[in-house]
């Protein structure tokens, strides 16, 4: 399979799924979850018949929370999202439920001052960009001996690239679902995402440390040398993607709706994450090579 | 040809059989920790027949709070007002007393963390299962309050003139009530009980109607009145008089008595010797002496100057006054040889000398009567008394000195003694308060109270000045740390704000178990058909390899331990898929390395080898995501990030060393010959692309 020849195509696709994404994510931007907004989110679970939005709203007007989000969840839940509720407040919250549905029960209840809403969401930054110059410093060192034909910086930028083209992907796929099922980003969604760059370099590592390896001990034409590499590695890239998958996907259906949009970031991600390592890295590789002959050439 | 095969992979096979037992050996205790069933099994079997004692293995998971359901409420502490260098032992203080406040409301294991975030301050509070949450933020939230107090020497306060006139006048009036009630019950005596269940409604009526049956009372000093009163009536009467009680005044009817043995009076002269019990040490005479002076007081002893002999010679404190006189007593109340001799005597006899502790005695018998008991009931009329309207006093004065001119305190060891003690230090304003609490209190206690309770109750040996106190008593070193922690954080005003809470329901941390524990199962099973798919023999080694990979994973777990929460677990599962990557690569690479022709062991000890680089790197960079994730990042975060770590390390060792120690053992030249197409032993010997020059 000739990957290298059809790079454009590659690069094509994935400019419009990265452009999408960004374009999505400046559009729509995100619904903020309450762990990054601050906020009180209280899940309910009723035994009996479960009350529409419509009908929990009059229950709580008396207590003039302000502006309140409704939720169904599952079969039998409603998430209700509201500002920071204080312990006093929560307890009248409950009572006015507990007069009107007495088989209630509350399943959960998280309240987030604004204080550490802003300080997880600076925590998160920060831990991303940690994350990725460490990264960086460790794949620089890693190819430090190979800089023939390609410098080992290269390898860098390559697997950085590939690193944020996988992690726009999950980010502008939670924005639109953000709008249309209002789906929240929060601490978890920033665990995913990092565990995305984790991953997506790993593969993308394999990859290159493939071309690396049969540069070293094999000559002839960089891109026959880059493309042979690919179809070596290709099966184990698929393989191991899918083996993580299907571990994934046990989560996503059966670990219950706590761990529902994590898996489902992760689930995004890894597969993204395969395709790039495959489809954008070494294809990258080649072009990187070909700009330097040019600029070498003139 | 089988020979060349097991020399290529350059380890000795004995050297593989005794890897492979020891991998064996490290399954059955990894196993046995997460699963113990079996072992206990076992353990119990062989408690039965050799008669030993072995315990049980029983390391449970740790469950973090989303999975048993619980609360976390974190807090800001505003420490504006303390010295950057005292902010930690003052977080370490409000840390004690929280612990203090929730182990008080009985929440089990209650974890309170502290944490720096920033500039600020940060108190974490873990309380698994709690009911009454409500409750704990507000035992949590108080600022604990540290006082110092003196003993409370105040005379209480004198009545006022309108007090008093009220004590007369309820007397009065209780006294005019009473005798209207017994003037009434004279008339006939039997409607006593009628009368006393009747004034159940009336107020001011004690004890109440169903206590009014007072029992035989010879022994209760608390109606010493009535007894005396009571003593010598006559079973069914009622009392003729009112008898006025220290609250109360009464109207007594006499329901029954019963004997109660005799009674006499007696008077009598004490001479001592020295040595005997209570002389004072003046006394020189012998106990010959003493016998001679009492014989020669007897020779003059009639029952008439009986009174004034006494007075003259006893030697008993006070009988200068009493004349020897003891008044009526019963059997009991004196030492048994005079006791004896008492009760022995006629009416009117003098006895010889007794000999009993306290020296010589001579008794005189006055006289001799019957005792009865008496079983009585009452109908009390209450009146007001001085303690109704001036409360008993505290037994302790509140001072002006707080914990908030404490300045430190610490705790310090005697240089004489060693024995560890606690100082405080206080601030100028404090340490003039505690001069003059010291100056007052010179020889008394002085009370340090920490949230209403009593923490230590020095005494005060001199004035102290310089407020530079320390507390001694019977401390350990951890105690007086506890004290001194204890103090500190009464002294420092860091009050706490709470910021954020999350609760979960128990109902919902069941159902994340159940979720979790199908999700982790699913996984497994779902990866190891993949495998076994794909790698056919080979992937059959990678699922032992993964279930070892389990095993030791969760027994660390237990062991660390790690708190499991849901995105722990998720955590786990995911190193599930990175464990499996490492033997992908290794079997892709061992086709490849087939492909060439190169025999099975070669191949195999190559695949290895040239797959561990892309294994090193890519394990590498998720473990950098996870030292990440694990420090900058809050609590939920931590936990995925630790059980993915340790689930990356695991998944090093169980996918390369354990699958390839398995792979020797298993696939001899012999296996490989015979299943080699189970494998990737290529059908056609490649020869030819051995051959290509490379």
């Amino acid at each position: 399979m000739n990957i290298i020849k059809y790079r454009w195509v590659w690069y094509l696709l994935s400019i419009v799924m990265v452009g999408g994404s960004m374009l999505a994510v400046l559009i729509l931007g995100f619904k903020e979850g309450i762990d990054f907004a601050g906020g009180s989110m209280v899940v309910l679970r009723f035994s009996g018949e479960r009350p529409t939005p419509l009908q929990v709203e009059p229950v709580l007007a008396p207590l003039k929370l302000g502006e309140i989000v409704i939720q169904p969840v599952g079969d039998a839940d409603l998430s209700i999202r509201t500002q920071a509720l204080d312990e006093e407040t929560h307890q009248k919250f409950l009572a006015a439920f507990k007069e009107k549905y007495p088989d209630m029960a509350e399943l959960s209840f998280d309240s987030i001052g604004p204080v550490i809403g802003q300080e997880l969401r600076s925590k998160s930054l920060f831990a991303l960009a940690i994350v990725f110059i460490a990264i960086l410093i460790y794949i620089a060192y890693a190819f430090r001996k190979v800089s023939v034909p390609i410098a080992s910086w290269k390898y860098g930028v390559i697997t950085a690239l590939t690193a944020f083209h996988d992690v726009a992907v999950p980010i502008g796929v939670f924005a639109i679902l953000g709008r249309l099922h209002g789906t929240e980003i929060g601490t978890s969604f920033v665990a995913a995402i990092l565990t995305v760059m984790g991953f997506s370099i790993h593969d993308t590592i394999v990859v290159l440390d493939r071309v690396r390896e049969n540069l070293g001990k094999t000559s002839g034409i960089f891109e026959d040398i880059v493309n042979r590499s690919l179809n070596q590695t290709i099966i184990r890239s698929v393989n191991t993607t899918v083996a993580t998958l299907l571990a994934l996907i046990a989560v996503y259906l059966f670990g219950g709706a706590t761990v529902h949009d994590f898996s489902l970031t992760l689930i995004i991600g890894i597969a993204v994450g395969a395709y790039s390592s495959i489809f954008i890295s070494a294809p990258l590789l080649v072009t990187f090579h070909r700009f330097a002959l040019k600029r070498r050439q003139k | 040809m089988s020979k060349k095969f097991s020399t290529t992979s350059g380890v000795p096979r004995i050297s593989v059989k005794r890897r492979t037992a020891l991998i064996a050996v490290l399954f059955i205790i990894a196993g046995s920790l997460t699963y113990p069933g079996p072992a206990n099994w076992l353990i119990d079997q062989t408690n039965n027949a050799l008669r030993t004692h072995f315990g049980h293995i029983d390391k449970p998971f740790v469950l973090g709070l989303d999975l048993q359901g619980g609360t976390r409420l974190e807090y800001e502490a505003d420490v504006s007002h303390v010295s950057s260098d005292k902010q930690s032992a003052a977080l370490d203080g409000v840390r004690d007393v929280i612990e203090r406040r929730v182990n008080a409301m009985g929440v089990s294991e209650p974890l309170v963390q502290t944490a720096r975030a920033g500039a600020a301050w940060r108190v974490s509070v873990e309380l698994a299962g709690i009911k009454d949450i409500n409750q704990a933020i507000k035992m949590i939230g108080e600022t604990p309050i540290l006082e110092f107090k003196e003993q409370n020497n105040e005379p209480a306060r004198t009545l006022t003139a309108d007090e008093k006139k009220k004590i007369a006048d309820s007397a009065v009036d209780a006294k005019a009530k009473a005798q209207a009630m017994l003037a009434d019950i004279q008339k006939d005596s039997s409607k006593f009980e009628g009368l006393v269940k009747a004034a159940t409604t009336t107020s001011g009526i004690v004890p109440n109607p169903a206590g009014s049956d007072l029992g035989f009372i010879k022994d209760n000093s608390q109606y010493q009145n009535i007894y005396a009163a009571a003593k010598d009536a006559k079973a069914g009467t009622v009392l003729p008089a009112v008898i006025e009680g220290a609250d109360a005044d009464y109207v007594v009817k006499v329901v029954d008595t019963k004997a109660a043995g005799q009674e006499i009076q007696a008077r009598h002269i004490l001479i001592q010797w020295a040595g005997a019990s209570n002389a004072p040490t003046s006394t020189t005479r012998t106990k010959a002496e003493a016998l001679a002076k009492i014989q020669d007081i007897k020779k003059q002893l009639t029952d008439k100057n009986f009174t004034d002999l006494a007075k003259k010679y006893s030697e008993e404190p006070g009988a200068n006054i009493t004349g020897g006189d003891l008044g009526w007593f019963a059997k009991g109340a004196m030492v048994q040889a005079f006791e004896d001799k008492a009760f022995a005597l006629a009416k009117g006899q003098i006895s010889d000398p007794v000999e009993t502790q306290f020296g010589y005695h001579l008794i005189f018998k006055e006289d001799e009567r019957a005792s009865q008991d008496v079983h009585v009931m009452v109908m009390g009329f209450k009146k007001i008394i001085e303690s109704d309207i001036l409360p008993p006093q505290d037994a302790w004065k509140t001072t002006d000195l707080t914990g908030k001119q404490l300045q430190s305190a610490a705790v310090e060891f005697d240089p004489r003694t060693g024995v560890p003690e606690v100082s405080l230090q206080f601030n100028d304003e404090g340490a003039k308060l505690f001069a003059d609490i010291t100056k007052r209190n010179v020889g008394k206690p002085v009370a340090i109270f920490l949230d209403n309770q009593p923490i230590s109750v020095p005494t005060v040996q001199t004035e102290i000045l310089g407020g530079k106190a320390v507390i001694t008593g019977n401390f350990s070193i951890a105690e007086s740390k506890l004290l001194a922690q204890r103090l500190q954080a009464g002294a420092l005003p860091v009050p706490i704000k709470l910021i954020a809470q999350q609760s979960v329901g128990p109902i919902l941390g069941a159902a994340s178990v159940s979720a979790s524990l199908k999700a982790g199962l699913w996984g497994l099973l779902l990866v190891s058909l993949f495998m076994l798919f794909f790698y056919r023999l080979p992937g059959l080694i990678s699922i032992g390899a993964l279930g070892m990979y389990t095993f030791i994973s969760l027994a660390i777990f237990k062991l660390l331990p790690v708190t499991l929460s849901l995105s722990g677990i998720a955590g786990f599962v995911l190193s599930v898929g990175m464990a499996v990557d490492a033997n992908v690569l290794i079997f892709e690479r061992l086709k490849e390395e087939l492909k060439l022709g190169k025999p099975y062991a070669l191949a195999m000890e190559e695949a290895f080898k040239r797959a561990w680089l892309s294994i090193r790197d890519g394990n590498a960079t998720s473990l950098i995501s996870c030292f990440v994730l694990y420090w900058f990042t809050s609590s939920v975060i931590k936990g995925f990030a630790l059980t993915l770590a340790i689930g990356v390390l695991v998944s090093m060792f169980t996918a390369i060393t354990i699958t390839r120690n398995l792979m020797r053992f298993f696939f001899t030249p012999a296996v490989v010959e015979k299943f080699g197409w189970l494998l990737f032993v290529p059908r056609k010997p490649a020869v030819e692309e051995t051959n290509k020059p490379s």
